[in-house]
């Protein structure tokens, strides 16, 4: 991170101002140690690893298990179970013979946890679905945190009108209806593309969940840093190199952007929690990931219409977000606990 | 002080002021959203079509259409939809409100009650099991997305599990208005209730135990455990205190933001007509009039909050105050 | 209508008088049995304005049929009668002379409004006036024949009709004199535009104010956030038992608000009597097969249908367009949407039942029946090779509803299966409709349905692909492929002109017009929907017609 650091005037990573830690092993190192031990972060990590590495195995799932296309429609397609050949949507043949149902789990290779209304792989669906969740969520962490620091520092640092005008720029951004961006963007892009940078945007394009996402959160990260910001801009060892006449551009890189990168870093866990959570809002009200991509969202909305008799299609994909979510939440306590050196003096 | 609190209003203004024009630039720059066709009705001929365009208004500038849509909200408050013609816009936000409030109100008492007890009780326990028993469950509720977890709930509640003992009480779903049926009211509002409080249980017993344990380490508890004091009697009367300030306005935001229809995914899933479901039916029409009304209101709560808990931290942390603007 | 029906359909109701006289004291001891309580509806969303001249939406129209009336309307029974037109403000059909530009219609007196005043000629005329200064949806393409149409369209607010509709008091008549003859106005006339109102209804859109009724019920109150709710007219006598028969039920309450699962649920726990909305799919076995004493399963004069742009690549070109109707799978969509029972594919732009319906089928494997009984995908590929567009773009957009963006994934995954680079995208509902018509969206393939208005070939032939329907750069643009071929228009205008005088001869002509149509491929036909109807356990005397659907007064629930 930043060489720069001196072990005399090595930062506190707790947003009040703290106390400053003894010179032993660097604080990153410690840091890790203390993570290391802390059982409970292990087992998340450990899940999160487990369920990154089966969703990156999902075209290999594809290929050997279940054998179908997990985008295109199968509505006429049928399978053999136990040598007998069952068609993946089961028309009703009792009474006036309405409606079709999915096949349900068959706890083999193919269609493991059955089919959802359009005769798809529900199982291997889960599995695409969740590289796209967790890769929006990845991004759009990555994008919120780059633009709440430097929202929040230059908020905090700058104060005046700079930092009134910026809190009241977060306060539109907060209060206003992501749900109706989402709709009007979806439905312009169909024909342009907006352009930024080497990024292009297009209709169905995950640039699009990702931007909006991160965007919606950046006042929630921005606000702790400014404030933060605040309190040591008040602090000892940043008025002393103000009266010493240090450049304020070199105080903000070497003295206080140190401390905020911590924050930011306990933020990275907590914020890919809430950026899953709030993707999978957005494709379950059909705002969010657009066909043909698939998401975990999207998946339980796909199941919404089933949930009277293959519930299973709304579970899964719940019960895989909630998953991921816990073990983000854990690994996020874990990362806090091992960057807050008051942890040395707590009674454990 | 007054002044502060004078400047901040001055600035909630700009920001709902800023927020309103935003939502009628991204309205008429969608393409497809232009009502005339579909107020018109369909295969209307270009006579008809130009007829409906000039009685709304819509054949002029975007500009004065806002200053006249503005005018017909806030002045003579008699905005119409665009969808439902005739049917007026506030009349039917206000109409709303007592669902949401029920919702709310009832989430709220359900997850401070709570949430004051599991972070009482973590943090007197630190440590030990009932502690890391408390913050996994509370981490669990923080971990499931509200809409998926409603879901489930009405699958055992209103259809596996329905004929049993259990849950054969739960009525239909819907909202039934208090003055009609208060016992009605309760009983259709315990699972909603419930179902809302999960995710706020979890992130406020957390945070009570965090601040707790963080206020156990200040200097004036030690004091108090000098002179002899009960761990009740420091805990309750002495790190509460200091710790409530984090409680309240981190509870203050939320409490605001739901009131505003912050809480629409569990009223769209329990079916309750509050302000959330408005605003959502309104987002999916696309009718401009009660998408406007929907968001001011909204942003109303939301920025409200945020100014009061400013204010508020601002009068009790004379440091805060320092630095604020 | 002409002459001959005329006389025809009065010479087949007076053999028909002593059965009637006969069924009275049964329809008097029914009444006497079960009149009475209050038959409760439920649907997901309110309709828009309670404005019979405004409100195109069927929920509400099914409503205007027992509380508003017009000079004539659709007979209110059972089975293929229902598509027959009968008098009902007017005491019997219309003398109609002058080549059928001339209407004159005998008013019946003594039929009073909900507010107790006398309905006159007055009213009529008003109402045909009003038509205009509404802006009716259908003002310039149903009633611009009108003598003093074209005034009216240009400045409606002085809207008088001067010569149009005319008023003569003391013979009770009013005559409506046409430019041209149309053997569909009385048909138009039997909808709720054709709603006769009291001559001081103001002339804007009434909103959520009802106006006054003359039907055996009258709108008491309506909030689009919660109910509409119809109650008794005091005034009603039954004046014609075909027309507007007495109501059983003493008040009709709509309530709104519920999402369509939950509608099923409190259907079949008792709490509701009926719900409007499309039953969700997963519930649909469960209703045919446990509840389908309660379910009636009816077919629609209706298709869902693919308009294919012809103005745009790669659907400029004839053979893209074949490839697409020989490669989409009707089957598969029909099981999308439901299952056999519940649709029935279709190739060609006429539905089953409309007059002038010929089975023709080109775009099937082994073509020759008439009938489609699979996809020749082989065909398809090969078209698309030899068309030359093979690897284009090409964007399918479908509402977010769930059956119909189900059907737009599939037709995407078919045109990406016979060679194009496709994909679908669904917007909202409530918008897709205006936005796939809009040129300046460059839509290349859409997925939409229509539905009939009245039972006549040109509601859908020449509606939807006559050239005057394609404005370029409008949201009203009904015809979404923008193709105009002026020998077919000149042969719909030549089969309209004849059916004024020989109404068989013009369903031949409507057949070929079909046919032609078809082969031109400007929209690939998938299907024609049926709908089902589910009804609570106390309802008794269910009736559907085929243009009202179910009849609301008809149903007791005592």
């Amino acid at each position: 991170m930043s060489d720069a650091v001196l072990p005399a005037a090595a930062p506190s990573a707790v947003p009040a101002g703290g106390v400053a830690p003894r010179p032993a092993a660097g604080p990153w190192q410690t840091a890790a140690r203390k993570l290391r031990q802390d059982r409970p972060a292990m087992v998340a990590l450990l899940v999160l690893v487990l369920i990154v590495v089966a969703c990156a195995l999902a075209p290999a799932y594809a290929r050997y298990a279940s054998r179908e296309d997990p985008f295109a429609s199968n509505v006429d397609g049928s399978i053999t179970l136990d040598g007998q050949s069952v068609p993946v949507l089961q028309a009703e043949t009792a009474g006036l013979g309405l409606g079709l149902t999915p096949i349900g789990p068959t706890w083999h290779g193919q269609y493991f946890l059955g089919a959802d209304s359009q005769g798809r792989d529900v199982m291997e669906r889960l599995l695409y679905g969740g590289r796209t969740s967790l890769l929006i969520a990845t991004v759009a962490t990555v994008i919120c945190l780059v633009l709440a620091g430097v929202v929040g520092l230059v908020a905090g640092f700058a104060g005046g009108v700079v930092d009134a005008v910026l809190s009241r720029l977060l306060d539109v951004l907060w209060a206003f209806p992501i749900y109706l961006l989402a709709i009007s963007l979806s439905i312009v892009l169909i024909n342009t593309t907006i352009q930024i940078g080497p990024i292009s945007i297009t209709s169905g394009s995950l640039a699009l969940p990702m931007l909006i996402i991160g965007l919606v959160y950046v006042p929630y990260v921005a606000r702790p840093v400014r404030g933060q910001v605040l309190a040591l801009n008040r602090t000892d060892f940043v008025l002393a190199a103000r009266a010493l006449g240090v450049p304020p551009w070199r105080i903000l890189v070497r003295d206080i952007f140190p401390n905020v990168t911590t924050t930011l870093i306990v933020f990275v866990p907590l914020m890919m929690a809430l950026n899953m959570l709030t993707e999978s809002a957005l494709s379950f009200l059909s705002i969010g990931v657009q066909p043909p991509n698939a998401s975990w969202g999207t998946i339980i909305e796909d199941g919404q219409s089933l949930i009277y008799t293959r519930p299973l299609v709304a579970i899964a994909p719940g019960l895989c977000i909630v998953a991921t979510v816990l073990a983000l939440n854990v690994l996020g306590d874990g990362v806090r606990d091992a960057l807050d050196p008051r942890a040395k003096l707590r009674v454990s | 002080m007054l002044l502060a609190v004078v400047r901040r209003l001055v600035q909630m203004a700009f920001v709902m002021l800023g927020i309103s024009i935003l939502v009628f630039l991204i309205f008429f720059a969608t393409p497809g959203a232009d009502p005339a066709a579909r107020i018109a009705g369909r295969n209307a001929s270009p006579e008809v079509l130009a007829a409906v365009r000039h009685d709304f208004g819509f054949d002029r500038p975007v500009p004065i259409q806002y200053v006249l849509m503005m005018k017909r909200l806030f002045v003579t408050r008699d905005l119409t939809s665009f969808v439902n013609r005739g049917e007026r816009v506030i009349p039917a936000i206000v109409e709303s409100m007592p669902a949401t409030l029920s919702l709310v109100f009832g989430a709220a008492v359900v997850w401070v009650v709570f949430g004051l007890l599991i972070g009482v009780l973590a943090a007197a326990t630190r440590g030990r099991w009932p502690d890391r028993l408390l913050m996994i469950l509370g981490l669990i509720g923080v971990s499931m997305p509200v809409f998926w977890l409603g879901e489930v709930a009405n699958l055992i509640t209103q259809d596996r599990y329905h004929d049993t003992p259990f849950f054969s009480w739960v009525p239909a779903l819907g909202y039934t208005p208090l003055t009609q049926d208060p016992f009605l009211w309760f009983k259709g509002l315990v699972i909603p209730w419930i179902t809302l409080a999960i995710l706020y249980i979890g992130i406020y017993g957390r945070v009570l135990r965090a601040s707790l344990i963080e206020a156990y380490q200040e200097d004036y508890i030690r004091t108090a455990r000098a002179k002899g004091l009960s761990e009740t009697r420091i805990m309750l009367r002495h790190a509460l205190r200091t710790s409530l300030i984090t409680f309240v306005s981190l509870f203050g935001l939320d409490f605001g933001a739901l009131v505003g229809g912050g809480a629409l995914l569990t009223e769209v899933v329990f079916d309750i007509h509050g302000v959330g479901k408005l605003t959502v039916e309104a987002l999916q029409n696309l009718d401009l009039p009660f998408i406007m009304a929907t968001v001011m209101y909204a942003s109303f709560f939301v920025v409200a909050a945020n100014a009061v808990v400013d204010i508020v931290y601002a009068a009790l942390d004379p440091r805060v105050r320092a630095a604020a603007t | 209508m002409t002459l001959k029906r005329i006389l025809t359909a009065g010479i087949c109701l007076a053999g028909l008088l002593p059965l009637v006289a006969q069924a009275a004291p049964d329809r008097a001891a029914l009444m006497q049995k079960h009149k009475g309580g209050t038959l409760k509806l439920t649907g997901s969303a309110a309709a828009g304005t309670i404005d019979p001249m405004i409100n195109y939406e069927l929920k509400f129209w099914q409503l205007y049929a027992f509380t508003y009336d017009g000079l004539v309307t659709f007979k209110k029974v059972a089975g293929k009668d229902s598509n027959t037109v009968v008098a009902d403000l007017a005491e019997a059909m219309p003398t109609i002379s002058d080549g059928g530009k001339t209407y004159v219609f005998k008013l019946r007196t003594g039929v009073k409004f909900s507010n107790g005043q006398e309905v006159t000629g007055k009213d009529v005329v008003a109402s045909f006036q009003r038509l205009f200064k509404v802006s009716n949806p259908n003002a310039g393409s149903w009633f611009n024949g009108i003598i003093g149409a074209d005034k009216c369209l240009k400045d409606a607010a002085s809207c008088t009709l001067n010569g149009g509709v005319v008023a003569d008091d003391a013979a009770h008549t009013v005559t409506v004199h046409l430019t041209d003859p149309d053997s569909e106005f009385l048909y138009k006339l039997s909808t709720p535009f054709g709603t006769i109102l009291p001559a001081d209804t103001v002339g804007k859109d009434l909103g959520t104010s009802p106006a006054p009724t003359t039907g055996p019920y009258m709108f008491a109150s309506y909030d689009p956030n919660k109910a509409l709710i119809m109650k008794r007219n005091p005034y009603f006598k039954e004046f014609s038992v075909d027309a507007q028969p007495a109501g059983y039920p003493d008040e009709i309450d709509f309530s709104f608000g519920l999402q369509d699962e939950a509608e099923v649920t409190a259907v079949l726990n008792g709490q509701y009597d009926w719900m409007f909305d499309e039953k969700p799919l997963d519930r649909l076995s469960e209703l045919g097969s446990k509840y389908a004493k309660q379910v009636h399963v009816h077919p629609l004069l209706a298709y869902y249908y693919m308009p294919l742009n012809v103005n745009l690549a790669p659907f400029n070109n004839l053979k893209a367009r074949q490839a697409v109707a020989y490669g989409v799978d009707r089957n598969a969509i029909v099981k999308l949407f439901g299952g056999q029972n519940l649709g029935a594919p279709l190739c060609q732009q006429l539905p089953v039942g409309m007059p002038g319906y010929e089975p023709y089928c080109p775009f099937t494997k082994n073509p020759g029946s008439g009938k489609w009984t699979a996809p020749d995908l082989a065909k398809a590929k090969e078209l698309v090779k030899e068309s030359g567009t093979a690897g284009q773009k090409v964007t399918v957009i479908s509402s977010d509803k769930v059956v119909e963006r189900s059907i737009g994934e599939y037709l995407a995954s078919l045109l990406r299966t016979i060679g194009y680079d496709a994909q679908a995208k669904a917007i909202s509902s409530n918008i897709q409709f205006t936005y796939i018509q809009n040129t300046n969206n460059k839509v290349q393939a859409s997925l939409t349905d229509w539905y009939q208005d009245y039972p006549a070939p040109s509601d859908f032939l020449y509606v939807l692909f006559g050239c005057e329907s394609f404005h370029p750069g409008a949201d009203d643009s009904i015809n979404i492929a923008g193709w105009c071929d002026k020998k077919v228009d000149a042969d719909m205008k030549q089969a309209l002109a004849t059916a004024v005088t020989d109404p068989e001869a013009a369903a031949g002509q409507w057949a070929q017009v079909d046919k032609e149509i078809t082969d031109a491929v400007p929209a690939v036909a998938l299907f024609q929907p049926k709908y089902v109807d589910l009804i609570g356990k106390r309802v008794g005397n269910y009736v559907w017609s085929d243009q009202i659907h179910m009849l609301f007064s008809q149903a007791w629930v005592k």
